[in-house]
């Protein structure tokens, strides 16, 4: 079975050493066969959400031009206390992911 | 040059409109909670109102435990349906059953947070009500905010600013206002059976206050909506599974002939289905709120549930509260104001995790 979305985001983020919220959009998308603005949405909202508790960081942000409108798009990284509660919930076990 | 600080004065202002958006919708959220929380005071008085509720005698008191017992159980099975429903439009559900099945590491603390809001709290706030009084249940319950507070504070550094201490003890004082002076003729230290009613009230603010606490360790690592309706799962289970057969199989009461007569009894269903609505969607506003502002604001905020409940009871009643609503109203709007005064940028990152890193 598929990790839950906010399982993978966290997945995803430490597998590197960051990535834009936008290839982490496009991975997501990928992995549960979604696609459209209201998923897009959705996925930025969980981040913010990872955020705020956090488990990543914006490392850096910048002002893009999406569907003509301007958006911020963030660099996000997981932060240490984000690998504890990764160890935690069992999303990564001694250096392999479950 | 000019250009490149014109970008960037842009993005600080994109940037800044970024961290308000989310802390409104942060108390945007917990505002839904206190509205809906209020209004599901009157399907949930109603209800006792009806049969077979309404035919078991005040001083019965293990009988009302017993019948709460069922009540609770069918409201959960109709929350569960509700939130089903708001997790198929949200497209949410393949997302539920990926979270409920991550037992081990992760839908335990739901389960638990489960056994927090529904036996100890709701049991416990029927206790204070059956011993001592509904008024004095109504203000033990207002404390559960101190307890998130503090839990939150101890077990993940969840930072609590000092104006927002500031704006949940104004919000406490404001609910006090409004149901304290009701309390000086209920308080009874002569009756046996008062101290029952004292334990009652500190498991209802004990048991709300972990809940938020609790939970929020899985809604760190999964998604709010999916989560409420795993915390859900749980209660029915719990009620359906443990309680009510332990109930049914060793003592009196008539679990069973309870159980049929509120399902066969179409007012008794109309109230539950209209309390199940507004719980359904409090606690799912409730959950949200907290991955955005934290479980300490989320429930300070969620905490003017005190003056939406009198609203709506006036409303249907008819009866205009007392004066002492007004200074109560006043206080916890002004408490409300107070927290959300509080800079977006420090509501951005809401635990001390010293990552080593500035919010850009």
């Amino acid at each position: 079975m598929k990790l839950h979305q906010k399982g993978f985001l966290l997945v995803e983020l430490n597998s590197v050493a960051g990535l834009w919220d936008e290839d982490l959009i496009a991975r997501t998308l990928r992995e549960y066969g979604h696609s459209g603005e209201y998923w897009e949405n959705s996925i930025r909202v969980a981040l913010d959400e990872l955020a705020a508790a956090g488990l990543i960081i914006r490392l850096q942000s910048k002002l893009k031009n999406i569907r003509d409108k301007p958006m911020l798009t963030f660099f996000y990284a997981v932060t240490d206390f984000g690998k504890a509660r990764m160890m935690d919930t069992g999303l990564l076990t001694e250096g392999s992911v479950e | 040059m000019t250009t490149i600080a014109a970008v960037d004065s842009l993005r600080t202002a994109a940037l800044k409109a970024h961290y308000s958006r989310l802390q409104r919708w942060g108390f945007v959220w917990a505002l839904w909670t206190a509205v809906l929380w209020g209004a599901w005071y009157v399907p949930g008085t109603a209800l006792w109102y009806e049969k077979p509720y309404v035919d078991i005698p005040t001083d019965q008191m293990g009988l009302r435990l017993a019948a709460t017992a069922v009540m609770t159980w069918v409201h959960a099975i109709m929350v569960f349906v509700f939130l089903l429903l708001w997790n198929g439009v949200l497209g949410k559900i393949a997302d539920y059953g990926r979270t409920m099945v991550r037992f081990r590491r992760i839908s335990k603390w739901y389960a638990l947070a489960s056994l927090c809001g529904g036996p100890l709290a709701i049991f416990g706030s029927y206790m204070a009500m059956g011993f001592v009084g509904p008024v004095f249940a109504a203000v033990t319950s207002l404390f559960y905010p101190v307890v998130g507070a503090v839990v939150a504070r101890l077990w993940y550094k969840e930072k609590i600013t000092g104006r927002a201490a500031l704006g949940m003890a104004i919000i406490i004082l404001g609910g006090m206002a409004i149901y304290g002076p009701g309390l000086f003729g209920e308080l009874d230290i002569s009756s046996n059976h008062a101290w029952l009613g004292y334990v009652g009230g500190i498991m209802s603010a004990v048991g709300w206050g972990l809940e938020g606490a609790v939970a929020a360790r899985a809604i760190d690592v999964s998604d709010p909506d999916a989560g409420i309706q795993c915390r859900f799962s749980f209660e029915v289970l719990f009620w359906g599974l443990l309680i009510l057969p332990f109930l049914a199989i060793f003592t009196e009461f008539p679990i069973s002939s309870l159980i049929v007569d509120t399902v066969t009894h179409g007012r008794a269903m109309l109230w539950i289905i209209l309390a199940s609505a507004c719980h359904a969607y409090c606690y799912t506003a409730f959950y949200k709120s907290f991955s955005l502002i934290g479980v300490a604001r989320g429930e300070a905020i969620g905490n003017l549930y005190a003056i939406f409940a009198l609203i709506f009871i006036a409303m249907f009643t008819l009866q205009l509260p007392q004066w002492y609503f007004i200074i109560g109203l006043i206080l916890t709007v002004l408490g409300s104001f107070v927290m959300f005064s509080e800079p977006a940028e420090s509501v951005a990152q809401l635990r001390d995790t010293d990552t080593g890193f500035k919010t850009p």
